[in-house]
Order: structure tokens, then C-alpha cells, then sequence
């Protein structure tokens, strides 16, 4: 008889299988790559190379019945695959089990080269992208480095078009430097026959800047000494850190009669790749140079990259004598953790500072890092963050760990002005530096005093935040000699991020979450996501009404108001610390009010602010507040360890990721318990809030997060202090939805954000109106809550709403 | 007047709209059921048959050995009693306290019809053993008796074959079945990955697999749900589906079982046994447990066969959970080879076809590299299995019966009994409920009344004593719960009549 047919239902399915799964991995991967949909005035200033995508190289391959990609054909295993730690596929994506014995070597390498897609608990996923391949090179790795060393931990043989891809990327990359030495620019590079080709293209003769007749190359030679110390008081033990690494490594050869045998070759490399990073730094390379004129230095720039030779952007800060040195050192009492001198080693690595990005989650030490990049440069620094309170409290962290004083530190926003002259480190803000209304006299001064300054550092908080456009205006008003971006989540929905690569530099470093949160670095957390039926009510108008109207309706989901109310006090009462977070401002007047807790928005001026975030932190009667979408980056309440979330920016991966980051601070002596820290987000059921909630969780579940799903929470429904229980109230609600206005079914926008509508003058952001018409309030039902609050508001209320 | 017409019809609820509970009305057809032994006697024989069964010792042995303590207790009591017993001395053996489960071990024994009642004079009623599994046990306990098939003394094998080559074989055979099922059998071509017609037979009889339109035979969703389960309950459900159809290729059933058990049961792995003394009927069923890997026999007409350890204790309850650990030691290519990551990731060291098709059934495979297959696990494609009738549980648990050994090695997973990440095994469970949310209730369809205020009168009637389960007033119909339409009915007769 013969073989039994698979069905034809079946193989279309496969088909249909295929196609879908295609899209929906684009998707998870589209954190880095596919500048494709950049449009044309975007994608200038990146070179070519760049958009060259793995992605497609396995266009050709056949899949399998199961609609999977079969790359059998394409790559032969070796004989000892079991000791060898990683599979390549053709499309560019690195599978490394973490498990493996050489799992350190294949990681520190796989962090180098390529980008992390996901890294749970067993097995990682990472995708070599012609960015993350440029950073590769940028820090120092050769081509047939990555290309030996990956061939020797990779289980099959790597195939033809990954190693192609690998050349294109790297081979003209990284070749050139822009070096600032003794107060003059050079371009710099170990290879005499590539500086040959860039002289040829006249636009960048005309920018060489030739003092003596007949010049030929300068021979020079890169005598810098690594540094390998940061600050003053280091543990010993990191230092010898590589050391260690080694005698670990070598330990595991010596234990290879046994199962864990670590093939040799894939050590010895690991070694000679080590020592010859640590070769460079400390022996002399022979280098050759050309000085270029100051001023033509963008436009050299920008021809180098349309020549596929992007300019890698290096500080000898010691040789700098033009700037002054500031006074300023780490305390003896700030102490560096592994990962965080990790990063930095990448920045400093040649004794000079490249600019680059540095990713660590929330709450790990981003500040402690910038704070100590700034120290070791000791040069003038100037550090932009994204609100006013951000400034605040990076004047808190330069006080905290470092020598620092506050007639050093300069604040420049719309309520503090501090003076600037003869100060070592101004902290502004983005808005502020490309404010084009007119300014104040003073800030005027103060804008033209930094214009005129030539910062040894530029420090960027939050760094994913700004959008290109206003991240060109400030790189065109502040010149600086390097350039530190710092972010938790290098990633945008808009996939804009790839910009940030050549405007400020490659990543330097980016640390996995899991691994920070098994060692305690930061908390452990229990995300969860919460179920909340629609009310029938609810749900009948949810079908009906129009998309935006929906919103307010699956926010003001009476269940959903029940379960929040339900957590809140169920760890008020334990003695947590609670933040709500809420995008949509109706509800989130509505949900604090009613509940009787404060709460911060937009218009809410900086003193209340501070106030209300001051009273959060010390007062042990306020332990929940509600907040906007303002607090979603750079409000450091290390107290909280408890956020829920009501209402979300649709999918955003991004502000899901920065929210967690509010709680993820390391929390004392908790060490005990399983998790220290809980996030919940309140989903209303069928409704588009699901996919959503789906959505938004993807870069945290890949990051090794998981998602609890609680559909019941156990005692709710015997708690009878809870609001909204009755039919009759629930339809109150219902109607004060209904006659909301279309401005509150919103979110709540920020200045930079399209669609934001500024509506106060002058360099602060208000909007007219009091705060009831603001949420639709003049309504009189929404006045007849108020009064029933009237009897027991809170005294901060009384305070602030006068 | 009003005509009220009533008819009784379901209405259902959509989920979303409250209070939503979860009813196990929504499934489809048929599962796969497994029965164990016992249970295969007791459905599938008749008194008749199964006093045809006990004919034959080994039978009878296997009955008695699988039968619960209790039960054998009794049995050997009155073995040598040749009258029947009261039953009120049997209930006196056991002490009050134990009567549940002397009364379970009565019930089994009268459902294997291996005693029965009858009066004996004053009245009484007493235990009676069945003549004829009296005779055949006492023969086994005792001895005598026409000798067993099997039990010829045969000379030494010149090439004996150990354990492990055994397995490998016993596996490679059972997989054909397995690589058949999914289509992927003959792909190779080989002879020796072929199935015989008769296997094909079975398969179909059992509704493993089915013809489809174009004379094709493709798998079912009981076939799917086969798979999913462990080589031995495979093994078994599979041998009772060939018993059912024994009859009809003439095969004695009563022989077929008492060699069956032979084998299971009375054998040793890695002996040898002789086929001599066998009838022709026989050597035809030792040639099907040859296909499928039951037995090893070099040549067809060889004299000699090594039963496997797939045969050994596929019968009996007990030693399922120790065999099975057994089979997976020794198949280690089969145990431990799936990764699970909490972002619903699927990670398979394999490149058997089997397996992977396995894994097709309930994950997107997205690559495919010389020893591993990568999947994920996505709401669709597990939809695509509930469809096709696998639960969510079976997902599961074959999940964790492969689990990768690092997989163990995870914090969470010494804590929990579980390997699995929680949230994956939560997520799975919760897309098979997604599936099963209507309510069912029963109820009455009112309509075609002649006024609103008719409607409104009895609607309003059937909300106050809350058997109201859905109304429309612009269509004037409303439905009643099943219990509630009495009274309904007698308020509407009563208000009509005073109406009128």
C-alpha cells in the first residue's frame, strides 16, 4: 500500500503558515534592522552599507513541509558539535545555547558583533546586522577575527552568504578615525591605503588642511595606555578580571577528559583575540595621518560616509590642553559593578573615548556610568536629559558619586537657572537646548556662553526618546569632542533608531536583564496581566461607538476599576509602594480622585511635582500615586515596587519596557522572597487592549521576561469596600463616559510628540484652562463627584488644588 | 387572544457578556480513549466470551494478577472450596472499616464474570467461582494440563542477540507505524520502512487514520492525539485495535490474547522462545508482532523469537511507569530533546521526521538546522491542534514527558513539578479555554404575541421570578429557562382567561 498523502488542506496551510510567521518574525526582529522605510531626507548621513540586510539572503531557501526554512542543505554539523556552543542560520540570526561551557566567550563575542533578539533562560537568539557588525569593528574587532572565531564555535559550518555578508560590512568599516589631538583634527588610520583613497575624492582634499608644502602622510604612532582604571577605588579583583577568565577557560581544558571538553581551538582564539585587543592597547600601532580644517569637519563627515568610510569618532582627552582640566573624581565610595566597567572599558578602551551608546536596563546604574565617563574625561561635560525633575536628579547623582560640588554643577531649565560661567558640567534638557522662541535674557546668555564652549563630553539620557530632527539640531548648537548615549531600550516603533548609530555611534554595550536580575542587581519582578471582564453595558458600547470613544471605554471599564482598586489596597496593606499608570488623563483624574490618591500630568507644575514625589518617598501615608506618561522615563522613585498600569500608548514596546524600569531598582534585603517587585497591567477582555497588552510585551518577553496571566483575583468579589459593585453605579460611570469629549478619549501628548498642541507661551509647557475643563469636567456629572469627595480629600489635595 | 406558541430550543450566550461559565459542551467529536486492560474485558466481552477466555490458563493467570489484593485474596480462598459461599462470609474477612474496598473488589470480580451469585438452600445468596477460571487457575497454580506454545526447550542460539540490539529494533519497528501515521514513512523508500496492508487495516479500524476523497489515507485527530501519547499506552491501544480485528482475518481472539500474554507477561527479555507446537493461526500472529517490533525473529520460518521490550508489560498497569522510564533510558535519542523558553519558544534537538511532525502539529517551525528545529509556540498554531482535537493538556505533557535535562535544571523547575516556563503552560491552557466559552441553558421560546402589553405583562412576570433569560421587546419574542416555563405557562393561561 502506498505511503499515505498529506492532505492538500494541509500543505496550503503550511503555506499560509509560512507567510505569516515570515511577517510576524520581521516583526520581532524589526527592533534593529529595516531602514528600508526610512524616506529619502532621513536616511541621509548613512552610509550605504548600512542598509544591507541579512534578512533576504535566504530568499532562495526551500522550506519544509512544516513551512520552517530548511537550512540542512546549506551547513554540515560537525563531528563535535556537542562542545560547540552556537548555530548560524543563513538570514543572519545566531542561536547560542547558554548552557554550553564556552557560553562566556560565545556571549562577550556574540554582544560585540551582533545584536540580541531575545535571551531567555536556555537558549539565546542574536542577529548580525550591518550595524551591530560596524560596532563590531568599531571597538576593535578585526574581519577575520569574527569571521575564525565563528567558524570555530559554531556547531555546523557557517554558511557562504554570512560570511559574505560579514566582509561587506566590516572590511570598510572602522578603518578611519577622526582623532582631536593636541587641539587639531586628523584623520587617522592604520592603513596608508585607505587614507590614499579618501585623498583621491576631491571633496575631501579640499578639506586637508596641508601646512607645509609637499606634506606627505604624518607617521605617527598610537602610544595610548589603556585605561583599565576607573576612578580611584576599584576592587582589585576586576582588574584581573581577564586574567581569571583565562585560568577559568584554561580549567575547562584541563577538565576535558571529562563531558564539558571546551574544544581547544575555541579558547586558544578566545585568548589570542583578548590579547591582541590588549596589544593594541599597550603597544605602539603604527598609524599614518592627515590633519583636515576644523571647519569643513561635517562635511567631511558626511562625505566619508557616502564613501562607505564612516568616520569613527575618537577623544585623546589627554593630549587635549586646549580645554581645561576640571577638578572632579569619583568618591572612594562609588564602586563600579562588573557590567558597569564592562561598558566602560568598551568606551575607553584605547586610552582615547569613542562616542557610542551604552544600553542597561532601568534602575542597573546608567547615571553612576555617565557620572564616571565624565570623570575619566575631566573635561567640561554637558548632560541632557528629557524633564526637568531628570535634571534634578542627575545633579543628585554627580553630588552622590562624585567629588563634585554644586558650585560645579550647573543646572539650566525654565524654573532653575543656575550661573553657568566657570561651572564644569551643565545639565539641561533636549527641549531647552533646541528651544527656537525667544528666550529669557538670561537663558540667552547662557545658550551663547555654551554655544561657544568646546565640551569634552556630551552625555545623552533616555537616548531613544528624541527624535533624529531634534537630536541633529542639538549636535549642530553643542560642540563636543565625544559623545555617551544612554538608554535601557534601544528601540522605537518607528525603527528610527538605526539613525542613532552614525549620529552619535555605535553601541558600545548592552547588558542582559536576566543575568542583572539573578545576580541582584536589579529586583525580580512579576510582571502580570490582569484580566478584567467587560461589563456587559460597557461591552455593548465598546461594539458600537466609534474607535475613539472605544479607548475610554475599555480604560473605564468598571471591572477594570474594581481590580486596580482591589491591588492598591491589597498592597497598600502589605506596605508597598504603588505608582498607577495611566496615558489617558480622563481616566486618570477619574481613577485618583475617586480612589482619593494624588497625581502628576502634564500641566502639573515642577514644585507640585517634587512635592507630591517627595511626599511619595518619605510619608508613609502616601503609598500610591497616580501618574501620566510623563513619569515614564527618568523619575527615579527607587521606593516603588509595585506599578499597575490602566491605560497604555497602544503597542508600544518601548514605554512598556521604561515602565517596568520604575520598579526594577534593586530592592534591600528582599533577597528572600521570589519576587520583589510586582507589575501588573489591567487589561479589559476582548477588546483591543489584548492584542495590544500581546504587543507591547514581546521586548520584555524576549528579554526573558514572562507574563503571568490572572483571570480571577482571589477575593475580590467578597470585598465589598470595593467601588462600582452596583448596577445603578457602574451605569453612572457609563454615562459619564459617554458624554466625555473627544479631547479626553486621548492620550495625554507631550511636547515633541506629533500631535501635541502647545498652548502656553514662553519656554514652559501648559496648557490654558483649569484642570476640570481640561478632563471634559465642566460636565455636571462630573462636578457631582467631586462634591461627593468634597468630605475626605486627601490634605495633599487641599493643597494643591487650593 | 394571544397565541403563545412555545418551543424548546437552546440559547446561547456569547462569552463577554458577564458571567461566563466555562461548560465542556463546546468540544467536538470523539477522543481517543484508553483503556486499560481490565477495562477492555469488561466492555468489549461478553459473560460468554470472556467464560470462552478463561479457557485458556495464561488468560486466566493475567486476570488473576491484575485483579486488585482484595480480589485475589477471595479468589484464593475459595479456590478449593468446591461449593459456593455466602456472601456474608465473604463480607466477614474484611473489617468494617475496609468495606469500600472489599465492595470494589466484589464488583470487579462479578463484572469479570469471575464469580458469580447463586442461592444456596436457607435463602442465602453465595459466591460462586466461574467453573471454568476455577479450573484453568488451579491448573496454572497447580500445574498439568496440556503444555503452553513457547515453552519447547530450544538448543542455544549460536548468534543470541542481547538486550540493546532488541530495542533498537523493537523501536526502529514501532516507529514505521509512528512515520507511516504521519506520512513521512516511505519517503525514504526503503522496503524496510514499509508497512504491511494488514497494519494499514488496523490503523484504519481504529479511526487512526482514514481514507480520504482521493483514495489517500491521511491521519485523524484521534491519530494525532496517538502520538501524542507515550510508547507504551501507543503500544497497547494499538494491540487491542488489532484484537478487534482479529475475528475477522480468522484468528482465534481467545488464542490471540492467551499468546499475547505469553508474551507480556511470562516472558523474559533477552531469552529466546520456541514457535514450535504453534498452529498456523498462531505463526500468522507472531509474524504481525514481528512488524511491529513486538518480537524479534531472524528469518520467517526461523523456529525462534526474542520478545522486545515493547511487548514486555504492555499489559499490566503497574509496571507502566517503570517500563516506561525503562524505554526512555534506553531510546535516549527520544527523551529530553525540547527546549521551552518563556517567549513561547521551541527549540528541538532532533532531525527525526518523526518527531519534528509531531512538533508541526502544535508549533509554527520557523528553522530547520542539522540537529535542531526552532518553533514558536503561537496562539494559531496551538488553535490549530485544539481543532483538530488535541487538548491543551496533551500539549503539555508531552512537552514535559521531552523536556531537554537542562530544562529540569532551572530554578522554577525544582520548585514546581513542572519544567515547563508557568506562563507557557498557562498561556496554552488559556487559548484551549478561549475555545469553550458559550453557556448553555436550556430554555422556552416565547413569541408571536398579539399585543405589547401582553408581552410586557409576561416578560415582566418571568423577570420577577428570575427565569427571564433573554427578551426583545421590538420583536416581542423572549426566552424562558427550561424550568421555569411551567409556571410561566400557568400565569399566561391564568391572565389570558382573566383578560378575557
Amino acid at each position: 500500500m502506498g505511503p499515505p498523502k498529506k492532505s492538500r488542506k494541509d500543505r496550503s496551510g503550511g503555506d499560509k503558515f509560512g507567510k505569516k510567521r515570515r511577517a510576524e518574525d520581521e516583526a520581532f526582529t524589526q527592533l534593529v534592522d529595516d531602514n528600508d522605510s526610512l524616506d529619502a531626507t532621513e536616511s541621509e548621513g548613512i552610509p550605504g552599507a548600512a542598509s544591507k540586510n541579512a534578512e533576504t539572503n535566504d530568499e532562495q531557501i526551500n522550506t519544509d513541509e512544516y513551512g520552517a526554512k530548511d537550512y540542512r542543505s546549506q551547513m554540515q554539523l560537525r563531528t563535535d558539535h556537542g562542545n560547540r556552543p552556537l548555530w548560524v542560520a543563513p538570514n543572519g540570526h545566531v542561536f547560542l545555547e547558554s548552557f554550553s561551557p564556552v557560553y562566556k566567550h560565545a556571549h562577550d563575542f556574540l554582544i560585540a558583533i551582533s545584536e540580541p533578539v531575545c535571551r531567555p533562560e536556555h537558549i539565546h537568539e542574536y542577529k548580525l546586522t550591518a550595524y551591530s557588525l560596524y560596532a563590531a569593528v568599531s571597538v576593535g574587532l578585526q574581519t577575520h577575527d569574527i569571521v575564525e572565531y565563528l567558524k570555530r564555535l559554531s556547531k555546523t559550518s557557517i554558511p557562504e552568504g554570512i560570511l559574505e555578508f560579514i566582509r561587506l560590512c566590516t572590511l570598510s568599516y572602522g578603518k578611519v578615525k577622526l582623532v582631536l589631538k593636541h587641539n587639531k583634527y586628523f584623520i587617522e588610520s592604520p592603513h596608508p591605503e585607505v587614507l590614499q583613497k579618501l585623498l583621491k575624492d576631491p571633496v575631501i582634499q579640499k578639506c586637508r588642511l596641508i601646512r607645509s608644502e609637499g606634506e606627505d602622510f604624518i607617521q605617527g604612532t598610537l602610544d595610548g595606555k589603556a585605561i583599565t582604571q576607573f576612578g580611584t577605588k576599584l576592587p582589585a579583583g576586576a582588574t584581573d578580571k581577564p586574567a581569571a577568565d583565562h585560568a577559568a577557560a584554561a580549567g575547562a581544558v584541563v577538565a576535558a577528559d571529562g563531558t564539558t571538553a571546551v574544544p581547544e581551538d575555541i579558547t586558544d582564539f578566545y585568548e589570542k583575540i583578548d590579547k591582541e585587543e590588549e596589544d593594541e592597547d599597550e603597544a605602539n600601532l603604527k598609524t599614518v595621518s592627515f590633519e583636515v580644517a576644523q571647519e569643513k569637519i561635517e562635511v567631511i563627515q558626511k562625505r566619508c560616509i557616502e564613501i562607505e568610510h564612516p568616520l569613527l569618532a575618537e577623544y585623546d582627552f589627554r593630549n587635549d590642553t586646549n580645554n581645561p582640566d576640571i577638578n572632579i573624581d569619583l568618591k572612594p565610595a562609588a564602586v563600579l559593578r562588573p557590567y558597569q566597567e564592562k561598558s566602560l572599558r568598551k568606551m575607553f578602551g584605547n586610552g582615547r573615548a569613542r562616542s557610542g551608546v551604552i544600553v542597561l536596563p532601568c534602575g542597573a546604574g546608567k547615571s553612576l556610568v555617565g557620572v564616571t565617563a565624565c570623570c575619566t574625561v575631566r573635561k567640561r561635560a554637558l548632560v541632557l536629559c528629557n524633564s526637568g525633575v531628570s535634571v534634578e536628579q542627575w545633579k543628585q547623582q554627580f553630588k552622590m558619586w562624585s567629588t563634585a560640588d554644586d558650585s560645579m554643577i550647573c543646572r539650566f531649565t525654565s524654573e532653575a537657572k543656575d550661573k553657568p560661567m566657570g561651572c564644569g558640567i551643565l545639565v539641561t534638557t533636549y527641549s531647552m537646548i533646541t528651544h527656537t522662541q525667544k528666550r529669557s535674557w538670561e537663558a540667552e546668555q547662557t545658550m551663547r556662553w555654551l554655544q561657544e564652549q568646546e565640551w569634552g563630553i556630551m552625555v545623552l539620557d533616555e537616548v531613544h526618546t528624541i527624535p533624529a530632527k531634534m537630536f541633529r539640531r542639538v549636535l549642530t548648537i553643542v560642540q563636543s569632542h565625544c559623545k555617551l548615549g544612554l538608554t535601557a531600550t534601544l528601540l522605537r516603533e518607528d525603527d528610527k533608531i538605526a539613525d542613532l548609530n552614525f549620529l552619535i555611534g555605535p553601541k558600545l554595550y548592552e547588558a542582559n536583564w536576566l543575568e542583572l536580575q539573578k545576580k541582584g542587581y536589579i529586583a525580580r519582578v512579576q510582571c502580570a496581566e490582569v484580566w478584567c471582564p467587560m461589563s456587559p453595558e460597557f461591552y455593548r458600547e465598546y461594539l458600537t461607538t466609534k474607535t475613539s470613544k472605544k479607548m475610554l471605554l475599555y480604560v473605564m471599564n468598571p471591572s477594570k476599576f474594581r481590580s486596580c482598586q482591589f491591588l492598591i489596597k491589597y498592597h497598600e496593606q502589605r506596605g508597598d509602594k504603588t505608582i498607577v499608570f495611566s496615558d489617558n488623563v480622563f481616566a486618570l483624574k477619574h481613577y485618583a480622585i475617586k480612589m482619593n490618591k494624588p497625581f502628576i500630568y502634564g500641566p502639573t507644575s515642577q514644585n507640585e511635582r517634587i512635592q507630591i514625589l517627595q511626599n511619595f518617598k518619605f510619608n508613609s501615608k502616601v503609598n500610591t500615586i497616580f501618574v501620566s506618561k510623563v513619569a515614564d522615563t527618568s523619575f527615579d522613585l527607587p521606593e516603588a515596587n509595585v506599578l499597575i498600569q490602566i491605560s497604555s500608548h497602544g503597542g508600544s514596546r518601548r514605554q512598556e519596557a521604561q515602565r517596568l524600569g520604575r520598579i526594577l531598582r534593586a530592592k534591600k534585603g528582599a533577597i528572600a522572597e521570589e519576587y520583589n517587585a510586582f507589575f501588573y497591567t489591567l487589561v479589559s477582555q476582548d477588546t483591543m487592549e489584548m492584542s495590544y497588552s500581546r504587543k507591547r510585551q514581546r521586548f520584555l518577553v524576549n528579554q526573558g521576561y514572562s507574563y503571568k496571566v490572572i483571570t480571577h483575583l482571589k477575593g475580590m468579589d467578597t470585598d465589598s469596600d470595593l467601588m462600582y459593585g452596583t448596577q445603578e453605579e457602574q451605569g453612572q460611570l457609563l454615562q459619564l463616559v459617554l458624554s466625555a469629549s473627544d479631547l479626553d478619549c486621548e492620550d495625554e501628548k507631550l511636547p515633541g510628540e506629533p500631535g501635541y498642541r502647545p498652548s502656553g507661551s514662553g519656554g514652559t509647557v501648559r496648557r490654558v484652562g483649569g484642570l476640570s475643563s481640561m478632563s471634559g469636567g465642566d460636565d455636571a456629572i462630573y462636578y457631582e463627584h467631586r462634591k461627593k469627595n468634597v468630605g475626605s480629600v486627601h490634605p495633599l489635595f487641599k493643597k494643591f488644588r487650593g | 387572544m394571544a397565541d403563545t406558541k412555545s418551543g424548546s430550543g437552546r440559547h446561547s450566550a456569547a462569552g463577554g457578556s458577564g458571567n461566563t461559565v466555562l461548560s465542556p459542551l463546546g468540544q467536538g467529536p470523539a477522543n481517543l480513549e484508553c483503556k486499560d486492560f481490565q477495562e477492555y474485558l469488561r466492555t468489549r466481552q461478553t459473560p460468554e466470551s470472556l467464560e470462552k477466555l478463561y479457557n485458556y490458563p495464561p488468560i486466566c493467570l493475567a486476570v488473576f494478577r491484575e485483579l486488585p489484593e482484595i480480589a485475589r485474596q477471595f479468589i484464593i480462598r475459595i479456590l478449593f472450596v468446591d461449593q459456593p459461599v455466602p456472601q456474608a462470609v465473604v463480607t466477614s474477612w474484611g473489617a468494617q472499616r475496609c468495606a469500600k474496598e472489599q465492595a470494589e473488589a466484589t464488583s470487579c470480580l462479578t463484572a469479570l464474570n469471575v464469580w458469580r451469585v447463586t442461592a444456596i438452600p436457607g435463602g442465602l445468596s453465595a459466591w460462586e467461582l466461574s467453573p471454568t477460571f476455577k479450573k484453568s487457575v488451579r491448573q496454572v497454580l497447580l500445574g498439568g494440563g496440556k503444555p503452553w506454545p513457547m515453552t519447547n526447550t530450544l538448543d542455544k542460539d549460536s548468534k543470541p542477540r542481547d538486550i540493546a540490539f532488541l530495542d533498537t529494533y523493537a523501536m526502529s519497528r514501532w516507529r514505521c507505524v509512528l512515520h507511516y501515521m504521519v506520512g513521512t514513512g516511505n519517503r525514504s523508500g526503503t522496503d524496510a520502512e514499509a508497512i504491511s496492508p494488514d497494519a494499514v487495516r488496523i490503523l484504519l479500524h481504529a479511526n487512526l487514520m482514514k481514507r480520504d476523497e482521493r483514495d489517500g489515507i491521511t491521519i485523524t485527530r484521534q491519530g494525532f492525539q496517538f502520538l501524542l501519547l507515550d510508547t507504551r499506552a501507543q503500544v497497547w491501544h494499538f494491540m487491542l485495535q488489532y484484537l478487534d480485528t482479529c475475528e475477522e482475518r480468522g484468528i482465534s481472539l481467545p488464542e490471540c490474547l492467551s499468546m499475547l500474554f505469553q508474551l507480556t507477561q511470562f516472558s523474559t527479555l533477552g531469552r529466546d522462545y520456541s514457535s514450535e507446537g504453534m498452529n498456523n493461526q498462531m505463526l500468522t500472529f507472531l509474524q504481525h508482532l514481528r512488524e511491529f517490533g513486538l518480537v524479534f525473529q531472524r528469518k520467517r520460518k526461523e523456529g525462534r523469537f526474542y520478545p522486545t521490550r515493547l511487548a514486555l508489560n504492555v499489559t499490566s498497569k503497574e509496571a507502566a511507569a517503570t517500563a516506561s522510564v525503562a524505554m526512555d533510558e534506553e531510546a535516549t535519542q527520544d527523551c529530553g530533546y525540547i527546549v521551552v523558553e518563556t517567549n513561547y519558544r521551541v527549540y528541538a534537538y532532533t532531525d527525526s521526521p518523526l518527531q519534528v511532525a509531531v512538533l508541526g502539529l502544535f508549533t509554527e517551525l520557523l528553522y530547520r538546522f542539522p540537529n535542531l528545529v526552532v518553533g514558536v509556540l503561537t496562539r494559531d498554531s496551538v488553535r490549530q491542534a485544539l481543532r483538530g482535537g488535541i487538548t491543551a493538556e496533551q500539549i503539555v505533557s508531552y512537552l514535559e514527558q521531552y523536556a531537554h535535562p537542562n530544562m529540569r535544571m532551572v530554578e522554577s523547575a525544582i520548585h514546581s513539578k513542572s519544567c515547563l516556563p508557568p506562563t507557557v503552560v498557562d498561556q496554552i491552557k488559556l487559548w484551549e479555554l478561549e475555545r469553550n466559552r458559550f453557556t448553555y441553558t436550556e430554555g422556552v421560546l416565547y413569541n408571536q404575541f398579539l399585543s405589547h402589553t401582553d408581552f410586557v405583562t409576561l416578560r415582566d412576570y418571568a423577570q420577577s421570578i428570575h427565569m427571564l433569560v433573554w427578551q426583545n421587546e421590538r420583536t416581542r419574542t423572549m426566552v424562558v429557562q427550561k424550568n421555569g416555563h411551567d409556571d410561566v405557562k400557568r400565569y399566561w393561561k391564568k391572565y389570558s382567561k382573566s383578560g378575557v
